[in-house]
């Protein structure tokens, strides 16, 4: 568990994070959003002290940061950024197995580590271990990097863009398997981005940073549905906001129970999102559509009205 | 087994190291059997009594030479790898204009200069050409350290502290090695340059292979110029290539 308690960063004159009070739970995924220079690297840099903060108190399972040694503490806390900061003239296995080392494992177990994390990030040990930064791809070297960060299992990790620099498709990828990761790991992540579709995508809670100080926090579709003020609004997309609301049900959750009439043509997956939905109603020239599972068999169908959420008798 | 190994061992070793050790041999060859040269430089000097210079062998000379050039490009490494290291550290970032500006200077001074300062200081000998060498063999050491740490990417250094490692390791597990290509491509330049220098040593009574040039010059004996510039000229392309060859291999 993270909290931190009315925290300030000065920077000389500038005030870079001004008075912010949060609280991540354990096993919690946090998604720190806001315009450019609104403090969030701060915000995440002050948690494993690589910036220390000016005021208030932080505090990680009831300790402040501060009766941590620094070393210590960031062995605990695993760090992913933007541009990866793999050390090129490490291999991909060196550089997933180093905090194991600082941490002084033993070698066999460092060594079975990493081929776990390689295996777990889809990353072959035949063809990436020895290989070196600068010879994979973005989202190859992000993966390691990931690894990098998961590679002792701490309790806590701080990610600052990870996936800013990637194409769309990389990135989607990734997000998609960093959710899987959490569903599985349940590790406490802070994660920072400007894109809030991603935010959307990943975060069980959301926090919108304005000019150093938080505007808004809570769960994605409480903030969706009613945005605390104009900014709120707009970063969540503005006229668009609707679809960001689609986007974060799930079909299963609006479906009705097949019903006698001729199924539908047009199928979507039941783990898909309302706003998938209505795409593919849109593409198939389709009011109504087939649920299906993994296996493709229907298991219910949703309309457009019953899609939308419209009030019967309107 | 272990012979073949050996063999394979030395093949790749000479596979990649011909060309440093071709101009050893030959700074060997022409440091051994000089005299065999007689009848060459006999014609390039028809008019001296004596054309080939005996006073001390070349063996010896180049011993001295190599001395007088190792110890100052060691202190000269160490003090410049030193001095880009501290003021790159946050507590000394405040001297690091100075240094630079400083390592500078040093170029611009001839060492000739250094020589006639360093004389009343020090007095006559081996003692005021190290110094020269030192500092004139300084500012390449001292700007290849600092471009080599200043130019590692930040993202890396701040991955390295982010994970959890102290400033010593981050230091010579990321920064030094990171930098080593840059750091070494200015011992090279340091290192070649003061070969070619080491020998004004001679002029303040450090002998070396500046010996027989300088005689010759004095005595207005070309032969003697060419026996102290062959071996130094051989000597620098040999260490320049050594360095060529050990800078492809951190690459
Ligand atoms: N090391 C620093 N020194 C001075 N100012 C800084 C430093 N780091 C960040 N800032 C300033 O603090 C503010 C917040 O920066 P940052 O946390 O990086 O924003 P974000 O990650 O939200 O884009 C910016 O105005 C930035 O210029
Ligand atoms: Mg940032």
């Amino acid at each position: 568990m993270i909290e931190l308690f009315d925290v300030t960063k000065r920077f000389g004159s500038e005030t870079a994070v001004d008075g912010i009070s949060l609280r991540v739970e354990r096993g919690e995924f946090c998604a720190l959003v806001g315009t450019s220079g609104c403090g969030k690297s701060t915000t995440l840099r002050m948690i494993n002290r690589l910036i220390e903060h000016s005021a208030g108190e932080i505090h990680l399972d009831g300790q402040p940061v501060r009766n941590f040694d620094e070393q210590t503490l960031r062995r605990r806390i695993g760090y992913v950024i933007q541009s990866t900061g793999l050390f090129p003239h490490w291999t991909v296995a060196r550089n997933i197995g180093l905090v194991p080392r600082l941490l002084k494992w033993p070698r066999a177990r460092i060594q079975a580590r990493v081929e776990e994390l390689m295996t777990l990030l889809g990353l072959p040990m035949e063809s990436f271990a020895d290989k070196y930064p600068h010879q994979l791809s973005g989202g190859q070297a992000q993966r390691v990097g990931v690894a990098r960060a998961l590679a002792a299992d701490p309790e806590i990790l701080l990610m600052d863009e990870p996936f800013g620099a990637l194409d769309p498709i990389t990135r989607d990828a990734l997000q998609e398997e960093l959710r899987d990761l959490q569903s599985r790991l349940h590790k406490t992540i802070v994660f920072v981005t400007h894109d809030m579709d991603e935010a959307l995508r990943l975060a069980d809670r959301l926090v919108v940073m304005d000019a150093g100080r938080i505007v808004q926090q809570g769960v994605p579709l409480d903030l969706v549905r009613e945005p605390a003020d104009a900014f709120v609004a707009s970063l969540l997309g503005g006229d668009d906001r609707g679809f960001k609301e689609a986007a974060l049900t799930r079909v299963g959750a609006r479906m009705l129970p097949l019903s006698p009439r001729l199924i539908a043509r047009a199928r979507v997956h039941r783990e898909a999102s309302l706003r998938q939905a209505l795409a593919v109603m849109f593409r198939e020239h389709a009011d109504r559509l087939t649920v299906v599972d993994d296996e493709d068999m229907p298991v219910g169908e949703l309309s457009l009205r019953r899609l939308v959420g419209a009030r019967p008798h309107e | 087994m272990s012979e073949r190994a050996l063999a394979f061992g030395l093949a790749a070793a000479l596979r990649h190291w011909w060309l440093p050790l071709v101009w050893l041999g030959l700074l060997l060859l022409a440091s051994l059997g000089m005299a065999e040269l007689e009848a060459g430089f006999r014609w390039l000097e028809p008019d001296s009594r004596e054309v080939i210079y005996r006073r001390t062998d070349f063996l010896t000379l180049l011993g001295r030479h190599l001395l007088v050039v190792g110890v100052a490009s060691l202190l000269a490494g160490l003090a410049g790898v030193g001095a880009a290291v501290l003021v790159t550290r946050p507590f000394g970032r405040d001297f690091l204009p100075l240094v630079a500006q400083l390592a500078s200077m040093g170029q611009t001074f001839p060492p000739v200069a250094v020589l006639a300062l360093a004389v009343p200081v020090l007095g006559f000998g081996t003692l005021p050409i190290i110094v020269a060498l030192v500092l004139y063999g300084l500012l390449p050491i001292v700007r290849n350290s600092l471009a080599g740490l200043q130019g590692i990417d930040p993202a890396v250094q701040e991955a390295a502290r982010g994970m959890g490692m102290s400033k010593g390791q981050v230091l010579r597990q990321v920064e030094l090695p990171l930098a080593a290509p840059v750091i070494l491509a200015g011992v090279r330049t340091s290192v070649t340059i003061n070969i070619a220098t080491a020998a004004l040593g001679a002029t303040v009574g450090a002998s070396n292979l500046g010996d027989p040039i300088i005689s010759g010059i004095v005595n207005g004996n070309t032969a003697y110029i060419v026996q102290g510039a062959l071996p130094i000229g051989l000597l620098a392309l040999t260490a320049d290539s050594a360095f060529e060859r050990l800078l492809r291999h951190l690459r």
